[in-house]
């Protein structure tokens, strides 16, 4: 299930450069410039975390970093707005448990 | 609105909830409790709702020792049908100076002969009970177990609910704007709402007893001076006690939702009874934060707020009547400690009020102290 709009009548979209990340331990790609949660619900992934209590799906939900619904572990760090941070190279993006442990 | 009462209770915080709830309980009728906002909205709801028996005053230690013991099974005896969030993981009070540390075994000693059990740790312990503490600033930690924090809304709540049970008639969005006297004798009560005639008014009004007192043309040796507190986003639980350092200036938590709240004083707070906020205190209560529980950086804060600490000249509570008013008793000047001693001060106030022997001795609380001159200050205050 591709979501991305490749192409649009009113807007120009330009090609961009590739880029290689990882999503529970699976490769994936995105392209530069976009968000990590962008990326990917492009991809297919419209689950992105879990409500606390009972563990109902969370997915894009504000999309402008405020709702926490997209909450994700990035590069070992918890709780990343995954809606508003760029996506970089070799990435490694993952679900996350409950509230995000800091330590 | 009635238009007469036995009592009317100006505040509904905590203090006000527990004084309303523990006369109803003792079987008095025609309560009236006012409240200028809704239940808990001054300081009571504003506050880090910690409950520490680690004090360095007599009366502290053992106002906040009767609330503790309150607090253990107040689910149950306040019949709430909601968690009050009580996590007793202790305090923990971290001494940077020679002069703390000092104060620290004198206060642990005195804690100890009024059986609070505190303990005088080294740093390493400290470490133990907190592992994500950074001690490099302090020397020694004095850890008593059985205090902690609640959540402070739920426990009035369930003050103020277990009250309106037993009768107590609560008017919130009520603002009390005169209080009525003759001969020297309490009359009635002035509210936005309507009057009310009584002989008999508490004043437990925090951040506005003050403000109160001016009404009944009473001049208290109370005022209120503003304290700020934020909440970080939650987190998993990682500090189980409450962090605290009077010479940082800080007190610190994670609550059981696992968000942490933190406050501290400051210099030059304002008087002024606005709920203002400000981007120093920001600065440096992360600052301070950080240098004592560095893993924090990695969560973000939330918002800031301020509530309003009622100080009185020895930051001991005021409890007990007064004696150019009769009829107004005071419930006031809890200098930051009002919601920890609010189980005590309901049943206190309750039977001082009845004429009953109280179940600790009060009378080193009453006004009349500030006049006879027998002062001795509590140290150990954030």
């Amino acid at each position: 299930m591709n979501q991305r709009i490749n192409k649009h009548p009113i807007i120009d979209i330009p090609l961009r450069q590739k880029i290689k990340f990882f999503y529970n331990g699976k490769e994936f790609f995105g392209f530069e410039g976009e968000t990590i949660a962008s990326a990917l619900h492009a991809a297919g992934i419209t689950k992105l975390s879990e409500s606390i209590k009972h563990h109902r799906p969370r997915g894009f939900y504000c999309a402008i970093g405020n709702c926490s619904s997209c909450f994700m572990r990035v590069d070992g760090k918890p709780n990343v707005k995954t809606c508003v941070e760029p996506l970089r190279e070799n990435m490694v993006v993952e679900n996350q448990e409950g509230r995000g442990s800091i330590i | 609105m009635v238009s007469n009462a036995e009592i009317v209770i100006i505040g509904g915080g905590i203090s006000g909830c527990a004084i309303a709830y523990n006369l109803a309980k003792k079987g008095m009728k025609n309560i009236v409790l006012l409240e200028k906002d809704y239940i808990a909205s001054g300081a009571t709801g504003r506050c880090g709702a910690g409950i520490r028996q680690q004090w360095a005053a007599e009366m502290n230690c053992q106002v906040a020792k009767l609330s503790r013991e309150f607090f253990e099974t107040a689910e149950e005896t306040l019949g709430y049908d909601h968690d009050i969030e009580f996590k007793q993981k202790g305090y923990l009070i971290l001494a940077a100076t020679e002069e703390e540390d000092k104060q620290s075994k004198e206060n642990v000693a005195l804690q100890n002969s009024l059986g609070i059990d505190s303990r005088y740790i080294s740093l390493e312990e400290a470490k133990k009970i907190v592992p994500i503490l950074n001690t490099t600033d302090f020397i020694s930690a004095t850890y008593c177990k059985d205090d902690g924090h609640l959540n402070p809304w739920h426990t009035t709540l369930a003050f103020a609910k277990a009250a309106e049970r037993l009768g107590v008639k609560i008017y919130t969005h009520t603002e009390v704007t005169g209080i009525d006297h003759q001969n020297e004798k309490i009359i009635g009560v002035q509210s936005n709402k309507g009057y009310i005639q009584t002989d008999k008014v508490v004043n437990a009004a925090g951040g506005h007893a003050q403000v109160i007192g001016e009404m009944a043309g009473i001049e208290l040796p109370v005022y209120s001076e503003r304290r700020q507190i934020l909440v970080t986003e939650p987190v998993a639980p990682i500090l189980d006690p409450m962090v605290i350092s009077f010479s940082k200036d800080i007190y610190c938590q994670q609550v059981p939702h696992g968000a942490f709240i933190m406050g501290r004083g400051g210099e030059n707070e304002p008087r002024d009874l606005k709920h203002s906020t400000s981007w120093d205190f920001l600065e440096k209560m992360t600052e301070t934060a950080l240098s004592i529980l560095p893993d924090l950086k990695n969560t973000r804060v939330l918002r800031q707020w301020s509530g309003m600490y009622n100080f009185s000249p020895d930051k001991q509570p005021i409890y007990g009547d007064v004696p150019e008013l009769k009829g107004l008793y005071l419930a006031i000047g809890f200098s930051g400690h009002g919601f920890m001693f609010g189980p005590a001060t309901g049943l206190l106030m309750a039977e001082f009020i009845l004429g009953e022997k109280t179940t600790i001795p009060i009378d080193k609380l009453h006004i009349s102290r500030f006049e006879k001159g027998e002062l001795i200050e509590e140290a150990s205050v954030v």
